[in-house]
């Protein structure tokens, strides 16, 4: 494979004096399930072959992708792709250019454990089924269950004009389950994600058993809650809150596109955004989470990337482009979801660092407002308004749990609400997620619990 | 690349079901897909990119002893890729376990000839006159004022086809078209910099009109440049077509779906009959809209796609059935079933969900409003709850309405209610219908909703 993609690399340099050329080939391979109610929706199986070209002409991009691996349609496809970067090139004022990557010749394969290519779809099948089950049979108000499974394995194929060969494994093992309860009336709703870049032994940490409790107790337990009041309070955010936060309320704006796309960062590097207490990473390097990977889809080594320390902004997530436009060195963030699309700039595992507060000691602080425990969605505007939609939450009053509270959400500009937080935990964990951003990545993000002074929560109450 | 034309796509489609028969499976089915798009992109502000993706795949469906197993594979030229993805397929359903449920695949049925769903000079464009198109939107935005700046947006043009066959008779093969262009802008003064205001305009034929798109996108963004909170308290919200494609495909839409009603996940579950809103609101699901962005012949099984009543004059009527649910009822698929090209099994899906118009002018609907918000972008509508239909989002940038007019913008305000309350306090539909992705609506004020300030 990395010879015919040298030879197409070749194509496109010497008859269309490309200034860069790269191509990427992927064979995979995806096993998915979904069960509901424990019944099998259907066992599917897949096989993705495939080629992205991306070439720099005149200083404009031109990409192609083609569902082949024969040199002739590549041949064809780079073609195309020189004549359409030339086109776009007809309006350009600034010219693309890119960092500078060290050249690298490697092959990365992955040892997992229990290698989900391996495994027997029965197998897979008796793992969703036992979740369900445990999930519907938690309490009887728990109606319904939908269990989604998915692996893929396989190999990504990486070549560039400037001699840089990689051959990558790839491996993913993931699953979503969702239950809703019904009672007098009252809907609730409770969802979980699992992920990994290991291996199938994700399954002997996160056991059947144990997901399925956590995702039907939710659902049950709101039944029981109430709508919050609207109003601006002081919050304590457990792990997975943060992690969504850091992720949407503030990743996105460290990714250097959205950054140079009129974002509130792109000013404000170097600059004191956050309270001291605040440190943020993004880190694709941490062994088996569902972010990380050896190189990127540009062929630059992921690495462990600093992106506020003690409140002030050092970094941003780069592509080579952007790199190239702040004079600084790639990040290895450049990620594409499959040979359908080009790489753009993405998150890997991001999180907060953790600091030397207790749970205890972090409600104590608060009289009367919210502990937001698990989330159901988010979302940031470049303007950093952000919105993160809350699964499980309680009232905090006097310094103690009170009782659960549902559909709440809380919203507020990021960096205002960063110089707002005002002591950390010393707890820690990291959750796995899919971001969407027109492509879907696998990520992971995590911290530990937080306080913030005050946030907007929305409610109907 | 040429396009795969009918009698290509239908051989490979039929020739997999009769292999898959072969093979030991009790029933088949087959999905054979192509896409062809080509993108200019406009990126920082300067077309910057240019792209061409071929998509072409085979997705099978095997049943063995009423269990269900599904294979696709991209490589469809390759007659071995093909016959190992059939035999994928059957090795998935005998790995699974019976449906009792399952009562075959649809039987073939009548097509009814849809409109406006080709063009075949979409198939002609080049990246020349996509340049061109793209080149004009932002001159339009920039026209509008030296304070509006173009972020990124592009142009683009797709073909779509798709053939279906399977052991109960369905055969047939739809080809579609589409065009689209989307401009996202901001508008800066001093250190003022506002939320990202987004326009676009997608067509079924080539008629898009990049300077409506560029000259909308930079006023909308120059008119939330003056910029104040507002107060926490319960008012009147004209939503437009942007808000109530957010709120709807997370809330109200999923309560349609019959697979949600079957499984004790919808409130609309026993109500067929009721009055859930008021009269003035009619709502229909119609896959043959005339232009319609999802109008095509038959659904994600062959199934023909029709007009489906929703809700008339405020009473519930129908719910959304693909071929599974519907027979579990026993009752016939409203050809709802949709798919994510070849790569994955139907589920029961809205195609046009068109809330029809009323006779208000938006001007009118305007004036209506004494105190109120106009809502165009939300956040956060996917945290929605699917169920219950409670949703909690944030509006920014919103317009503050006094007397009819928009008087300033607001950002970060926080809606929260629930899906099923909103509905039912519909006051004026207005006449300015557009397409928007699956739904097809003009604006429509509402009374009473819970707004939070700062």
């Amino acid at each position: 494979m990395k010879d015919v993609l040298t030879k197409v690399a070749d194509v496109a340099v010497q008859r269309f004096g490309a200034e860069y050329v790269e191509a990427r080939a992927q064979s995979l391979y995806k096993t998915m399930l979904t069960l509901k109610e424990g019944r099998v929706e259907a066992a599917k199986q897949g096989i993705e072959n495939g080629v992205a070209l991306r070439v720099l002409v005149n200083g404009a991009w031109g990409f192609a992708s083609v569902g082949s691996l024969n040199i002739e349609s590549l041949t064809e496809a780079v073609s195309d792709a020189c004549r359409m970067a030339k086109t776009a090139s007809s309006k350009l004022t600034a010219p693309i250019k890119l960092a500078e990557a060290k050249t690298v010749k490697d092959r990365v394969s992955v040892k997992p454990e229990k290698n989900p290519s391996e495994i027997l779809m029965e197998e897979k099948i008796k793992t969703a089924s036992a979740i369900n089950k445990t999930a519907l049979g938690y309490d009887k108000r728990v109606k319904s269950c939908t269990v989604d499974y998915l692996d893929l394995t396989g190999t990504s194929s990486f070549v560039n004009s400037e001699g840089t060969v990689i051959e990558q494994d790839k491996l993913y093992v993931w699953s979503r389950i969702t239950a809703s309860a019904v009672s007098n009336g009252v809907f609730t709703f409770s969802r979980e994600e699992i992920g990994s870049t290991a291996g199938y032994e994700l399954f002997d940490k996160e056991t059947p058993e144990k997901i399925g409790i956590t995702v039907a107790k939710r659902a049950a337990e709101q039944l029981e809650a109430k709508p919050p009041k609207g109003g601006t309070f002081p919050v304590v955010l457990g792990p997975e809150v943060v992690g969504v936060f850091v992720h949407e309320a503030f990743g996105h704006l460290a990714e250097a596109d959205l950054a140079l796309s009129g974002g509130v960062l792109a000013g404000n590097i170097g600059k004191k955004v956050a309270s001291e207490v605040v440190t943020f990473y993004d880190d694709g390097t941490i062994s088996g989470a569902f972010g990380s990977f050896k190189y990127d889809d540009e062929g630059v080594p992921a690495q462990k990337t600093l992106l506020i320390k003690d409140g002030v902004v050092v970094g941003l997530m780069h592509s080579r482009e952007t790199a190239r436009k702040f004079n600084v060195a790639p990040t290895g963030n450049a990620r594409a979801e499959n040979f359908r699309v080009e790489p753009i700039i993405r998150m890997r595992n991001t999180f907060m660092e953790p600091k030397d507060h207790s749970f205890e000691e972090l409600i104590e602080g608060v009289k009367a407002g919210y502990y937001f425990k698990s989330f159901r969605g988010g979302q940031a505007n470049l303007d950093g308004t952000f919105q993160v939609g809350v699964q499980e939450a309680y009232e905090i009053i006097n310094g103690e749990l009170g009782e659960p509270v549902r559909n709440a959400s809380m919203s507020g500009n990021t960096l205002e609400t960063l110089f707002k937080v005002d002591a950390v935990g010393k707890d820690f964990k990291l959750s796995s997620g899919r971001c969407g951003k027109g492509q879907t990545a696998f990520i992971g993000d995590g911290g530990p619990h937080i306080r913030v002074k005050e946030v907007v929560v929305g409610g109907s109450a | 690349m040429a396009v795969l034309n009918r009698d290509k796509m239908v051989g490979l489609a039929e020739k997999a079901v009769s292999t898959a028969l072969q093979k030991g499976a009790a029933e088949a089915e087959a999905y054979v897909y192509e896409g062809q798009a080509t993108n200019v992109s406009i990126e920082r502000g300067q077309i910057s990119k240019s792209s061409r993706i071929i998509d072409r795949g085979i997705g099978i469906r095997a049943v063995v002893n009423k269990a269900v197993g599904f294979a696709y594979t991209n490589i469809i030229e390759d007659h071995d890729a093909v016959e190992n993805t059939i035999q994928r397929a059957l090795n998935a359903a005998k790995a699974s376990k019976p449906d009792p449920d399952w009562k075959g695949l649809p039987e073939k049925k009548p097509y009814t000839r849809v409109k406006e769903n080709f063009d075949a000079k979409i198939s002609e464009l080049h990246s020349e006159d996509l340049v061109k198109v793209a080149a004009s939107m932002l001159e339009s935005a920039s026209s509008i004022s030296k304070r509006v700046f173009p972020i990124e947006g592009g142009a683009g043009a797709v073909y779509l086809s798709s053939s279906i066959a399977n052991s109960s008779g369905v055969e047939s093969f739809d080809k579609g078209t589409m065009m689209e262009c989307s401009l996202a802008v901001v508008a800066k003064d001093g250190s003022t910099v506002t939320p990202v205001c987004f326009e676009f305009n997608a067509e079924r034929n080539c008629n898009v009109d990049p300077e409506w798109v560029g000259k909308e996108a930079g006023r909308l963004a120059l008119s939330a440049l003056k910029t104040k909170r507002i107060e926490t308290k319960t008012t009147k919200l004209v939503l437009t077509q942007f808000a109530l494609q957010e709120l709807l495909y997370f809330t109200l839409i999923n309560a349609v779906k019959a697979d949600n009603v079957q499984r004790d996940q919808s409130p609309f579950k026993g109500k067929i009959g009721e009055k859930v809103a008021p009269e003035n609101v009619t709502i229909h699901d119609d896959g043959l809209l005339p232009g319609g962005l999802r109008t095509w012949a038959f659904d994600g099984e062959g199934v023909p796609q029709q007009k489906t009543a929703i809700i008339e004059k405020g009473v519930l009527r129908n719910f959304l059935y693909d071929n599974y649910t519907a027979k579990k009822e026993g009752k016939q698929s409203t050809g709802n079933a949709s798919r994510a090209g070849y790569l994955s099994t139907p589920s029961v899906e809205a195609t046009n969900f068109h809330i029809l118009p009323g006779t208000t002018s938006a001007e009118q609907l305007m004036a209506e409003v004494d105190d109120g918000l106009l809502i165009y972008y939300l956040q956060g509508a996917h945290s929605s709850n699917p169920v219950s239909g409670e949703f909690s989002v944030v509006a920014t940038p919103a317009w503050k309405i006094k007397k009819g007019e928009t008087v300033h913008s607001t950002r970060g305000v926080m809606l929260a209610g629930n899906i099923f309350e909103v509905l039912k306090n519909v006051s004026i539909i207005a006449s300015n219908e557009r397409k928007m992705g699956q739904l097809v609506a003009p604006w429509i004020l509402v009374e009473n909703v819970k707004v939070i300030g700062k």
